[in-house]
C-alpha cells in the first residue's frame, strides 16, 4: 500500500457505470428539485425558517440526502476501492443502498414537505437503511486498510458522523409528532453539525487529499500533514458538537475557532501540492472549488458569531445557507462536473478504440452557466439573508433553479455523448 | 518512497508537460495559421524532439521493461489500460512532431495550420490525461513493486535506452 495509489487497480476495481451514475443522476434531479420547492415556498419563507416541517425544510434536506449524500455514495463507491485498493463489497449490495436511500428520500422530503408523519417515518427509515449499508460497506472497506491515513481517518470520521447524525435525525422525525426531545432546537443544530462539517466535510476534505493531487498533477499530500489536518478536524468537530449540543455558546465557538485551524492545517497540507503542480493551468471545474474553498471559513466565521451571541435572526439562516449552498454543493457540483466525464473517459475505451476525449464528453457551455447561475444566487441570497430583502431573494433563487437546470443539462450530455462514443465503438468493432 | 525510476519517468513527464503547455499557448494564440520565424522554428523542432523522445523511447522503455515487471507481479489492469492509450497517442505524437519540423522547415499554410491545430489539440488532452494516470499509478506503484536493487536496475536501463 502506498500514498497516491488512485489509479493504480482503477481498471480492475471500475464499477458497472450504471452503479455510480444512478447516485450522480438522482443527485442531479433533488438539485432541480430543491430550487424549485424553494421557489414555491416564497422569499418570505425561506428569510424566516428557523427550522420546522414545511417546504424550505423539504428543499434542505433535498440538497444534504438528495445532492449531497448522493453524490457523496456514489463518488464513494467508485473512489473509496481504487483509493484504498480493497473491494468495497457486492455489487447486491451496492444497488440495495441505492433502492433502499433514493425513493427513501423522496418519501421522507415529500412527507417534510406536506407535513406527513407516515411517509416521513417511512422514508426516514428507509434512507437510514440505505446510510446504513453504505456506512458497513464503507467501515469495512477501511477496516482492511492500513495506510492512506489522508483518506482513511477522515473517512473514520465521516461514518461516525454518519451514524450519529441518522440517530439524532431519526429522533428529531419522531419529536415532530411525539414531542419527546427536551430541546429540539439544540438537537437539529448538532444533527447539522454533524451531517454538515462530520458527514459531508469530512469525506469532502478526505478525498480532497488524493482527488487534488491527481488532478494538478502535483505531489502527494505527506501522510504527516494529512494525519495533522485529520486530528484537528476531528478535535474540532468533536468540540463544536459538544458545544451545540450542551448550548455552552463558549464551547461551541471554541470548535469554530479550532474548525478554522484545522481548515488552516488542510489548506497547508495541499499548498504543497499546488506549488508542486505540473499542470499550471487549473481546469475549469476548479473555478467552483475556490468558491466553495472561500465559504467553508466564512460559514465558520459566522458560526463563531452565532455561537458568541449574535442574533439567530438572521444569521443562523447564513450559517446554515453558507455550510449547505455555499461550501457544501459547491464543491460537490464542482467535484461531480469532474468525475463524471473523468469517469465516462475511462469506461470509453472498454469496446476497443480511442478512449473518448474528455472535452468531448463534457460540454462547456452548461457548465458555464451554471458557475454563474450558482455564484449569482450565493451572492443575492446571502446579501437578502442579511439584509431581510424579499426580492434579491426571489432573484437568487430563479438564478439556483436556472444553474440547476443548467447542471442538469450537462449531465445528460456527459451521458448521451458517452452512449454516442459506445455505439460508435460497437458498430466498429461489429464491421471489424 | 521516491524510487530511481520513478524521478526519472516523472522528470521526462515534467518536460513532455512543459512542451505540451507551450504548444496550448501556442495554439491558442494564433487563430490564423502564424509566420514562423526563426524563434518558432526552434521552438517546433524542440517540441518534435521531446514528443518522438516521450512516444517512441519512454513509450518503449515503458512497454519493454517496466510493464513486464508489472505483469510479473500481477498488475496486468493498469498496464493494458497504459499501453492501449500508448497506441492512440503514439500516431498522433508522431504526425504532430513531423508537421512541426515541416512547418519549422517551410511555415504553415491554412491546410497544414489546420491539421497541426487539431491533432495538437487532441494530443496535449490525451497526453495528459496519460501522464495523470502514470503519475498517480504507475509512479507509486514502482515502490511497491520494485525492490531497490530491482529498481537501481531498471533505472540503468532507463539512463542506457532513453537517456
Amino acid at each position: 500500500m502506498f500514498p497516491g495509489s488512485l489509479m493504480m487497480g482503477a481498471k480492475e476495481r471500475l464499477l458497472p457505470p450504471s452503479l455510480p451514475y444512478r447516485f450522480f443522476i438522482a443527485a442531479v434531479v433533488f438539485h432541480m428539485a430543491a430550487w424549485a420547492t424553494l421557489l414555491a415556498a416564497g422569499p418570505e419563507a425561506v428569510l424566516g425558517f428557523m427550522g420546522g416541517q414545511g417546504l424550505v425544510l423539504a428543499a434542505l434536506h433535498m440538497i444534504t440526502l438528495g445532492t449531497l449524500a448522493m453524490s457523496a455514495m456514489g463518488a464513494s463507491i467508485q473512489l473509496l476501492p481504487v483509493a484504498t485498493r480493497r473491494p468495497l463489497g457486492p455489487l447486491w449490495a451496492i444497488r440495495l443502498m441505492f433502492w433502499l436511500y433514493a425513493p427513501g428520500v423522496a418519501v421522507f422530503v415529500a412527507g417534510l414537505g406536506l407535513a406527513i408523519p407516515g411517509a416521513q417515518h417511512l422514508g426516514g427509515a428507509l434512507a437510514v437503511a440505505g446510510l446504513t449499508v453504505f456506512g458497513g460497506l464503507v467501515a469495512a472497506n477501511l477496516r482492511q486498510v492500513g495506510d492512506l491515513p489522508g483518506v482513511t481517518r477522515y473517512t473514520w470520521m465521516a461514518v461516525v458522523s454518519l451514524a450519529a447524525l441518522a440517530v439524532l435525525g431519526l429522533g428529531l422525525v419522531v419529536d415532530f409528532t411525539k414531542g419527546f426531545l427536551p430541546d429540539h432546537g439544540a438537537v437539529a443544530v448538532t444533527h447539522a453539525v454533524l451531517a454538515g462539517y462530520g458527514f459531508m466535510g469530512m469525506l469532502a476534505l478526505g478525498f480532497s487529499t488524493v482527488l487534488i493531487p491527481m488532478f494538478v498533477l502535483g505531489s502527494a499530500v505527506p501522510d504527516k500533514l494529512a494525519k495533522r489536518s485529520a486530528l484537528a478536524s476531528g478535535i474540532a468537530l468533536t468540540v463544536a458538537v459538544v458545544g451545540v449540543a450542551s448550548g455552552i455558546g463558549a464551547v461551541a465557538a471554541l470548535g469554530a475557532v479550532l474548525g478554522l485551524v484545522a481548515v488552516g492545517l488542510h489548506a497547508h497540507a495541499l499548498s504543497g501540492t499546488i506549488k508542486s503542480r505540473m499542470k499550471k493551468r487549473f481546469e475549469p471545474f476548479f473555478r467552483l472549488v475556490w468558491v466553495a474553498v472561500v465559504l467553508l471559513p466564512l460559514g465558520l466565521l459566522v458560526g463563531l458569531a452565532l455561537a458568541l451571541g449574535a442574533p439567530a435572526d438572521p444569521w443562523a439562516t447564513l450559517w446554515g445557507f453558507l455550510l449547505i449552498f455555499g461550501w457544501l454543493l459547491t464543491f460537490v457540483t464542482a467535484l461531480l462536473q469532474r468525475i463524471m466525464p473523468f469517469l465516462a473517459s475511462m469506461h470509453s475505451s472498454s469496446l476497443g478504440g480511442k478512449p473518448a476525449l474528455l472535452s468531448r464528453l463534457a460540454p462547456k457551455l452548461p457548465v458555464d452557466i451554471h458557475l454563474a447561475c450558482h455564484t449569482a444566487a450565493l451572492v443575492l441570497i446571502a446579501a437578502a439573508i442579511i439584509g431581510g430583502w424579499t426580492w434579491p431573494l426571489w432573484l437568487g433563487l430563479v438564478a439556483g433553479l436556472a444553474g440547476s437546470i443548467a447542471f442538469g443539462g450537462f449531465a445528460i450530455e456527459v451521458i448521451r455523448r458517452y452512449r454516442t462514443h459506445m455505439n460508435a465503438a460497437a458498430a466498429a468493432n461489429h464491421e471489424g | 518512497m521516491q524510487t530511481q525510476t520513478g524521478a526519472l519517468l516523472h522528470q521526462a513527464h515534467m518536460t513532455t508537460i512543459e512542451a505540451l503547455q507551450s504548444l496550448e499557448e501556442f495554439l491558442g494564440a494564433n487563430r490564423k495559421s502564424p509566420q514562423v520565424d526563426d524563434l518558432v522554428a526552434r521552438k517546433l523542432k524542440q517540441l518534435s524532439r521531446t514528443l518522438r523522445s516521450e512516444v517512441e523511447s519512454h513509450f518503449s522503455f515503458e512497454e519493454n521493461h517496466l510493464f513486464k515487471a508489472f505483469v510479473e507481479q500481477g498488475e496486468t489492469g493498469i498496464v493494458t489500460m497504459l499501453t492501449h492509450e500508448h497506441r492512440s497517442i503514439l500516431p498522433l505524437a508522431i504526425q504532430v512532431a513531423d508537421l512541426a519540423v515541416a512547418a519549422a522547415d517551410a511555415g504553415f499554410t491554412d491546410a497544414s495550420w489546420g491539421e497541426f491545430k487539431d491533432a495538437g489539440a487532441e494530443l496535449i488532452e490525451r497526453e495528459i490525461f496519460h501522464i495523470q494516470k502514470e503519475e498517480m499509478g504507475l509512479l507509486a506503484a514502482i515502490s511497491a513493486l520494485l525492490d531497490p536493487e530491482a529498481d537501481a536496475a531498471m533505472a540503468d536501463t532507463y539512463r542506457s535506452e532513453v537517456g
